[in-house]
């Protein structure tokens, strides 16, 4: 267990308690039980999806493709729901698999076809927009299945289903990057692509299975969007991608790639979801919340780069400099 | 006759970091036309010292005396204005602009307009490299040089600009042996002229070979000045380290008759044509030659990163056809490569990560790793081959080159390789390190593993090998037994006419 919850955490977890109390002093209603549990709602969607871009993040890979990846796969179950007649336990399913077929793609065109997965999944984010307009004329669809809401508003021993899915999903992506090869190996393509090669890992079938777990959580984000809004429609998860990876990056990983902790990601999100839902509360008009969002992640890379001067800083004021400083120094010298 | 003023003389020198007194009243005297050699193993405090003398710090206490004169060195800027030009081991060069723009960079002569003077550029640079012998054009792209030209234009900027001083930090780690000697003419040729140079370097033999004086730190403190030791390496090697290291080269014999790999008319797209040879059980197989003679090239067509055009690899004697590296890997082959910051470490992982990357199937079942076999190897691994602990908690950026060496080797170690291509081992790492690298590979030898080594150090590859097979343009010109070569034949024989046939010449 100390490999999951190592120093690593410590910092996205400070910030998010430190934004969480900010909040909590200056707005009344945050506390709410009400509004907490409607935290657990907001965050979900960015949260699920945030756990793909991040795995792609390990591998030194990016993607932006998700937001619309989200329209189009809500407009797909939307069209099997309402025009084709497919039950919706098939057409989740079906939804899920559509996902990592996509990311699949994604992968084995940036894996193999060697085009940085910048370019490959920003032609993705704008092709999928215009393929979820290929549907039903461009309109969204409404009103889906009575069954798909609870989906989302569901609750068992009276706690939102959403809290559910975080917790086995970040719970499966935490086993997987600390205790499997596949983890291993992933943080191994991202530390190094030419040590990788050369121990014998395929890291153009580990690149592409990045993609294929991030369309898949993706295909889970897109799941709990239609449920949440009972319909599909061309518009939906606009900036979604770039939340999602906000999300990595105020949780500490490296966009150089191979180092970062998939649970430091959920801090990431909660930490973004609590300043805008207490700007929210404030009546902040959207403007400021998106000029604090971009001012979150400036601050949050900003103290990545800057731990050193930080750390020799709060050794001066403290008056006492710490042991690790003084081995790094040893080794220049 | 009065003795003459040192051109600089740092005295008593201290430069203390937090926890670490990295170095202690170092004193260094440079005379005028002379080649001072400043040695020591890493950790030493040589790279603190060069910072001190290029104005990159400022010392804690001490005095810095030119022409008799004491000065402070406040900044690079006042360092260059004093005549002091370093030339570091990372290249400070922009592999994007042309030599002439490289060599006046900072420092680009104006026009009475303000912009810049290009005829002047052209022709000062031009002047500079024609003094220097050097036959490029100013208008080359810089990236398109080879990395030993590269580190003469390093050089040409600090004779552009006049320098009476110059500092060169391990100036010849990335050049073959034919760069490494004009080079040496080059200084030769600077000295003559009058200026000092400060020499910073691992390679023992070089230093014999050019050096006039010589400073050896150990830790932070100078342990023998200059006229106080004769240059004469093996004396040189105990002050370093402050014992009677013995044998410098620990060679066991460990070679057998068993055949465990035969290569024959081996052939790639990427210049190795018709090598042929056979490696034994328990042999170091040396494969030496000037830098650019496709030993790499070799040690990747056997490794499966490039493709065979034609040839044949047998392993055992059976016959084996490698289309990937993890063919090799299955089949117990493990390269070490030369380059171990860009293709060996994972820098995001501790030891464990790294010495394991290579056996992730074999430490799991199902997909889920052993992270208990894995801990306790690695700390096996680190305790045997003396590794510093810190590697066990600590990713590998760390720790020194020495240790990062022996991480990588750690990694064919724990995999059970049975045939090791040892690319550049020692490339870097201090001498102690180095003996431990050494004495890894009796180890391996003695457990009946074989070992190609790849090495620019003719002493290293004359000690350590128990055959030697010389590369000239991507094939094996002959094999010899190690013990019937001296270090003249070697260097004679790989150097052998080499730009005879320039059309088949490694680019």
């Amino acid at each position: 267990m100390k490999r999951i919850f190592d120093t690593q955490l410590i910092g996205p977890f400070a910030a998010m308690v430190i934004v969480a109390l900010i909040v909590a002093l200056t707005t009344e209603r945050f506390l709410n039980p009400g509004n907490l549990s409607n935290l657990s709602l907001q965050v979900s969607i960015v949260a699920l999806i945030a756990i793909g871009s991040t795995i792609v993040i390990f591998a030194a890979g990016i993607d932006l493709s998700s937001g619309s990846m989200v329209a189009l796969l809500t407009m797909i179950l939307a069209q099997m729901l309402k025009f084709i007649g497919i039950p919706l336990v098939l057409a989740l399913p079906l939804i899920l698999f559509i996902g990592g077929l996509l990311g699949l793609f994604i992968g084995l065109i940036t894996a193999y076809g060697r085009i940085p997965s910048f370019i490959t999944t920003l032609a993705a984010l704008i092709a999928f927009r215009g393929l979820a307009l290929t549907f039903n004329n461009g309109s969204p669809i409404f009103s889906l299945d009575p069954a798909l809401e609870p989906i989302f508003y569901g609750k068992l021993f009276g706690v939102p289903l959403p809290f559910f899915y975080l917790v086995v999903f970040y719970g499966l992506a935490a086993f997987t990057m600390n205790f499997t090869k596949l983890g291993r190996e992933i943080y191994a393509v991202g530390g190094n692509p030419a040590a990788a090669v050369l121990t014998g890992i395929n890291v153009r079938k580990v690149q592409t299975t990045t993609f294929v777990i991030a369309g898949f959580m993706t295909a889970v984000g897109a799941i709990l969007m239609s449920a949440r809004l009972n319909s599909g429609s061309p518009n939906y998860g606009q900036t979604l991608e770039l939340q999602a990876i906000a999300a990595a990056v105020v949780g500490g990983a490296s966009l150089a790639g191979g180092r970062g902790n998939i649970l430091a990601t959920l801090m990431g999100a909660m930490t973004i979801v609590i300043v805008q839902n207490g700007l929210n509360l404030n009546a902040a008009p959207s403007s400021v919340q998106n000029i604090v969002l971009g001012l979150i992640i400036l601050m949050a890379v900003g103290i990545d780069m800057w731990r050193a001067e930080i750390s020799t800083l709060m050794g001066r004021i403290f008056g006492r400099s710490s042991s690790q400083q003084s081995s790094n120094v040893k080794k220049e010298a | 006759m009065t003795p003459a003023t040192p051109l600089w003389e740092f005295a008593d020198i201290t430069k203390a970091y937090p926890g670490v007194l990295a170095n202690d009243k170092v004193c260094i005297r440079l005379m005028p036309g002379s080649i001072h050699g400043l040695l020591g193993e890493n950790g030493c405090g040589k790279s603190t010292m060069i910072k001190t003398l290029s104005g990159v710090q400022q010392p804690d206490s001490g005095q810095i005396l030119h022409n008799g004169k004491a000065v402070t060195i406040s900044d690079p800027q006042a360092a260059r204005d004093l005549g002091i030009a370093t030339v570091f081991q990372e290249f400070s060069i922009v592999p994007t602009l042309s030599v002439g723009e490289n060599i006046f960079l900072g420092n680009m002569p104006l026009s009475r307009f303000g912009v810049i003077d290009w005829a002047k550029v052209h022709d000062e640079a031009a002047s500079v490299l024609a003094e220097m012998d050097v036959d490029v054009s100013p208008d080359t792209i810089t990236s398109t040089l080879s990395v030993g030209e590269q580190q003469l234009v390093e050089i040409a900027k600090a004779i552009a600009m006049d320098a009476r001083m110059i500092i060169l930090d391990e100036p010849t780690a990335a050049l073959g042996e034919d760069e490494i000697e004009r080079l040496h003419q080059l200084l030769r040729n600077m000295r003559e002229r009058g200026t000092a140079i400060l020499y910073v370097s691992h390679r023992l033999d070089e230093v014999e070979r050019i050096v006039d004086e010589v400073t050896i730190l150990r830790n932070g403190c100078v342990v023998r000045a200059s006229g106080e030791t004769k240059i004469n390496v093996s004396e040189i090697v105990s002050a370093m380290v402050g014992e009677d290291i013995g044998e410098h080269y620990p060679k066991e014999q460990n070679a057998t008759e068993d055949v465990v790999l035969e290569a024959s008319g081996l052939a790639t797209n990427s210049g190795v044509k018709d090598v042929s040879f056979s490696l034994h059980r328990g042999e170091v197989l040396g494969l030496g030659g000037v830098l650019g003679s496709g030993r790499t090239e070799i040690a990747r067509a056997l490794f499966g990163t490039d493709e065979l055009i034609a040839g044949q690899i047998t392993l055992k004697g059976d016959p084996v056809r490698f289309r990937r590296e993890i063919d090799a890997i299955r089949a117990g082959l493990a390269l070490v490569p030369e380059n171990r910051k860009f293709d060996g470490l994972f820098f995001n992982f501790r030891a464990s990560g790294n010495v394991t990357a290579a056996s992730l199937g074999g430490l799991s079942r199902f997909g889920v790793l052993n992270l208990k076999a894995e801990e306790q190897a690695t700390h096996d691994l680190i305790r045997d081959l003396e590794i510093s602990t810190q590697a066990e908690e600590k990713t590998v950026n760390f720790l020194s080159g020495g240790n990062q060496q022996k991480i990588v080797i750690a990694r064919w170690l724990f995999s059970a390789s049975e045939i090791l291509i040892l690319d550049e081992p020692t490339q870097g790492i201090d001498i102690g390190a180095k003996i431990a690298v050494y004495n890894l590979i009796n180890r391996l030898t003695r457990a009946g593993k074989s070992i190609i080594l790849i090495s620019s150090d003719h002493d290293e590859l004359l000690a350590m090998s128990d055959r030697i097979a010389v590369v000239q343009h991507g094939t094996i010109a002959r094999t010899v037994d190690a013990s019937d070569l001296t270090h003249d034949d070697l260097v004679r024989a790989s150097a052998d006419i080499p730009h005879s046939k320039p059309e088949e010449a490694f680019a």
